[in-house]
């Protein structure tokens, strides 16, 4: 069986103990503070933090970060290279031969990166160390109708499933050789094949799902038991406070500057 | 022939004809059926026949959820299905599926189990009860806190037994339970049946693996082309119907196949068939057998297409998948890899074409390091069927499936593309789809499809190809083992991953057996059956066929060493 990159970490540290929706709270924190910083400085010692809490607090392998890092890092580096060619520039920061680079471009490509970046890498952490099922129940705690909540629930539940689909498809067409000559028409017909039968097979899959839960009482009555339900923790507290701390001490420092 | 004359059915089946959304031709026609509480009831068909149709309707699914057009009476537990929603049948009929895994919607072990009866709102503690009970009963306790996605293939149909066990539904519906899974699973799965029935339950099973059943069973039901064309005690069905359901291509027990073919052929009374082991030794000890030639044609020894010595793969430090794995494949060979589920069949397969490279030891393909080969060159030489073909579909209709193989090969000159595209079709009989797409073929036809688009453009010298009598009735499965049978000839090295013990014995000239990662066995599957630690090991068990030989030989009777099939016991005692 191949690994799966975006699904829940069975590992027991204090990042799994946190309460799911404490996490929430955590993820939403980190990305309005992300869009409230100023400078750049302040969105890296986030995205580093951030980096530093997944490595050693939360035992994420480093295999795992690094499996993901085109998504977290090759997506936003496009974002921040389009701002960097589209924003118009006034000072110069640099000059090379006869090309200058402004400061404007630079900081805004920045600023959309770390964001970007900040964003993925913290909506990963809440996928590699939340149990989907408790922020269900934290969900229906919170007086969401448990329908909607199991709607998010399942929507997670198929990340890693469409994860371990694409990579049997990608497996498949590797062996059968490029029908092609040019490399680009060769990987945009895979790619268009890959969103097919992934399309297809989920749709499948969410109809059989759909159809086994409700086989299973689902939906019978306006109201379920919860064999575990939503409890809040206090280091789900304490990861809040300390990231609110951490993000008001950076508001701060650049106000100061 | 129904038993609606037996007291206290759970359901019943009033001239119930269905039809799906938008098909004119309906799937089931004019079902008259009843089941008794506390039965055992098998219903068997070839593909296509409406079973999993007629087991939805048991739960409401159809026509409630997938719609259709539904006319007549199904009465289950004493609620009319037409007027009851699926969530209030769910507590009377209880559906296995095909593909458990669609049924899994938590993700711990025991909160999977759970999930049904929090629907129900129990209370916590009668919740605990039925999961320690349920995960008690298919024997998964220790493995509740698991995540499910660690689960093997046959721990996640166990945990979708126990799923629909916690429920306590008077009616159990089992689809094809154990479809994939290795024998020792599949025997454990439906020791685990007949207790439920001992407890009360009734049971509905789909399966293709009935000599278990056919003692235990009340009720044989036999679909074809959506209509029961009998129905009755496995004997009365059987006696009378044996013959049709041999040809609609229906999965026997061999010993019964043995049977209906010695009744065609003269040599036995309709009243003597046999349906159980037991009774074939006693029928067929009367028998004079007579010594048969072996059919398994020699590879060619000279022309090694596969080296590997002490292979090891891992996807992650802790876990090794393969441990030291070495073996050879020559062309010509037609060698199958067995194995529980879970023991590293698929990944060497993976690593048989280059999808994967061995983190240690040294692997030679057509006598170059694997490190050298890019799986897409090496598409030329090996061809691998995987075990769901739709992965491997890249157009939208057949015919441009297969020319997309033979451009892929660089083979560019229309007429010729056409030609071959059209021999290779006429040859797999799929001439008459050849403008359908490839994901609306019957599940037969996308296999068949699937090795198609590996050979179409020829040079292959080894085909790999995973599960492939899954989904597949008798009939297609003969079909498929003849075309591969055909390829051998050819000098094409073939190697299959199977579960299907009948098969190995039948068509397979070397079994290389794997267990935790370790390759436990490679020699002949007699062999191998003979073996009794490494059957256990590797959580085998012999075929039906098998163990009546072995049975008739322990009564001392003397069977000529080289059957291993329906054909040569037969032709052992013509």
């Amino acid at each position: 069986m191949s690994e799966q990159f975006l699904a829940y970490i069975d590992n027991d540290s204090v990042i799994h103990r946190c309460d799911a929706l404490s996490k929430l709270l955590w993820v939403a924190i980190v990305v309005v503070a992300t869009f409230l910083f100023q400078t750049s400085l302040s969105r890296a010692v986030m995205f580093i933090t951030l980096l530093f809490v997944a490595i050693f607090v939360a035992r994420i392998p480093l295999r795992t970060i690094f499996r993901v890092s085109p998504l977290i890092f090759g997506v936003a580096f496009l974002l921040g290279l389009f701002h960097f060619f589209v924003t118009k520039g006034f000072t110069p920061l640099i000059t090379i031969g006869q090309i200058t680079i402004m400061k404007e471009p630079v900081e805004d490509g920045l600023a959309f990166f770390f964001r970007l970046a900040i964003m993925v890498m913290a909506s990963f952490m809440l996928i590699w160390t939340t149990d989907i099922q408790e922020l269900m129940t934290g969900l229906v705690h919170l007086h969401m109708p448990y329908r909607y909540a199991f709607a998010i629930f399942m929507a997670l539940r198929f990340i890693p499933m469409i994860q371990q689909e694409v990579e049997a498809v990608k497996a498949a067409h590797t062996i059968r050789g490029r029908a092609v000559k040019s490399q680009f028409r060769h990987r945009f017909r895979l790619w268009q094949r890959y969103m097919f039968t992934v399309i297809v097979n989920g749709l499948r899959k969410a109809e059989g799902t759909a159809m086994a839960i409700e086989s299973r009482a689902f939906g019978a009555y306006p109201k379920r038991t919860y064999v575990k339900p939503f409890h809040w923790t206090v280091s789900g507290f304490s990861l809040v406070g300390i990231f609110t701390a951490l993000a008001v001490f950076l508001l701060v420092m650049e106000h100061w500057k | 022939m129904t038993i609606s004359s037996q007291a206290d059915p759970i359901v019943y089946f009033d001239q119930v004809t269905f039809a799906h959304y938008e098909q004119t031709t309906p799937t089931l026609k004019n079902i008259n059926l009843t089941l008794r509480r506390g039965s055992i009831t098998l219903l068997v068909g070839p593909s296509g026949s409406g079973k999993s149709t007629l087991c939805m309707l048991m739960t409401g699914i159809v026509p409630h959820l997938l719609g259709g057009n539904l006319s007549g009476k199904v009465v289950v537990d004493h609620h009319d299905v037409a007027s009851t929603p699926v969530k209030d049948l769910a507590v009377s009929a209880g559906l296995l599926f095909q593909d458990p895994e669609w049924m899994i919607a938590a993700l711990r072990v025991e909160d999977e189990v759970a999930f049904g009866p929090e629907n129900l709102c129990l209370p916590r503690e009668e919740i605990l009860k039925r999961v320690d009970h349920a995960l008690n009963f298919v024997g998964l306790n220790h493995l509740r806190r698991n995540p499910v996605w660690a689960l093997s293939g046959g721990q996640v149909q166990k945990l979708g037994f126990a799923s629909v066990l916690a429920m306590e539904t008077p009616l159990i519906i089992l689809d094809e339970p154990t479809a994939n899974l290795d024998p020792a699973t599949t025997y454990a799965i439906h020791q685990l049946i007949l207790h439920l029935r001992d407890e009360g339950k009734t049971i509905v099973l789909v399966t293709k693996d009935l000599d278990e059943f056919m003692a235990e069973a009340d009720q044989l039901v036999f679909l074809q082309n959506g209509e029961i064309v009998a129905s009755g005690s496995p004997r009365q069905v059987i006696s009378q119907y044996g013959k049709t359901m041999f040809e609609a291509g229906v999965w026997l027990p061999e010993p019964t196949e043995i049977g209906l073919i010695l009744m065609e052929k003269g040599k036995l009374q309709s009243s003597q068939l046999p349906l159980t082991i037991p009774e074939a030794v006693e029928v067929y000890s009367q028998l004079q057998f007579k010594e048969i030639e072996p059919v398994n044609l020699p590879a060619n020894y000279a022309e090694k297409l596969i080296s590997a010595k002490d292979v090891e793969f891992a996807y992650n430090p802790k876990t090794k998948a393969l441990k030291g794995v070495s073996f050879e494949v020559y062309a010509g060979e037609l060698l199958a890899i067995i194995g529980q589920n879970g023991a590293g069949k698929s990944t060497l397969s993976k690593l048989l074409v280059s999808l994967l490279k061995p983190t240690k030891g040294e692997l030679t393909l057509f006598g170059k390091s694997t490190l050298q080969w890019h799986a897409s060159d090496l598409a030329n030489s090996v061809a691998l069927v995987f075990q769901n073909p739709e992965h491997q579909f890249l157009c939208d209709t057949v015919f441009e499936e297969l020319s997309y193989s033979l451009l892929a090969k660089g083979i560019t000159d229309e007429q010729e593309v056409k030609q071959r595209v059209e021999e290779m079709l006429s040859q797999m009989e799929l001439l008459d789809f050849a403008q359908k797409h490839p994901f609306g073929l019957s599940e037969g036809a996308k296999r068949r499809l699937g090795v198609a688009t590996m050979l179409v453009g020829g040079g292959v010298r080894l085909l790999i190809v995973d599960e492939p009598t899954y989904g597949q009735d008798r009939r297609m499965t003969e079909k498929l083992m003849s075309m591969i049978r055909r390829f051998q000839q050819e000098g094409i090295g073939v190697i299959m991953i199977t579960h299907d013990m009948r098969l190995v014995e039948a068509h397979i000239d070397r079994a290389i057996v794997m267990a935790d990662g370790q390759k436990i066995f490679d020699g002949s599957p007699k062999q191998l059956f003979q073996s009794t630690e490494i059957i256990q090991k590797a959580w085998l068990r012999p075929t039906a066929l098998r163990r009546l030989l072995n049975a008739m030989e322990e009564k001392g009777y003397l069977i000529p060493q080289n059957i291993s099939s329906v054909e040569q016991f037969i032709e052992a005692v013509l």
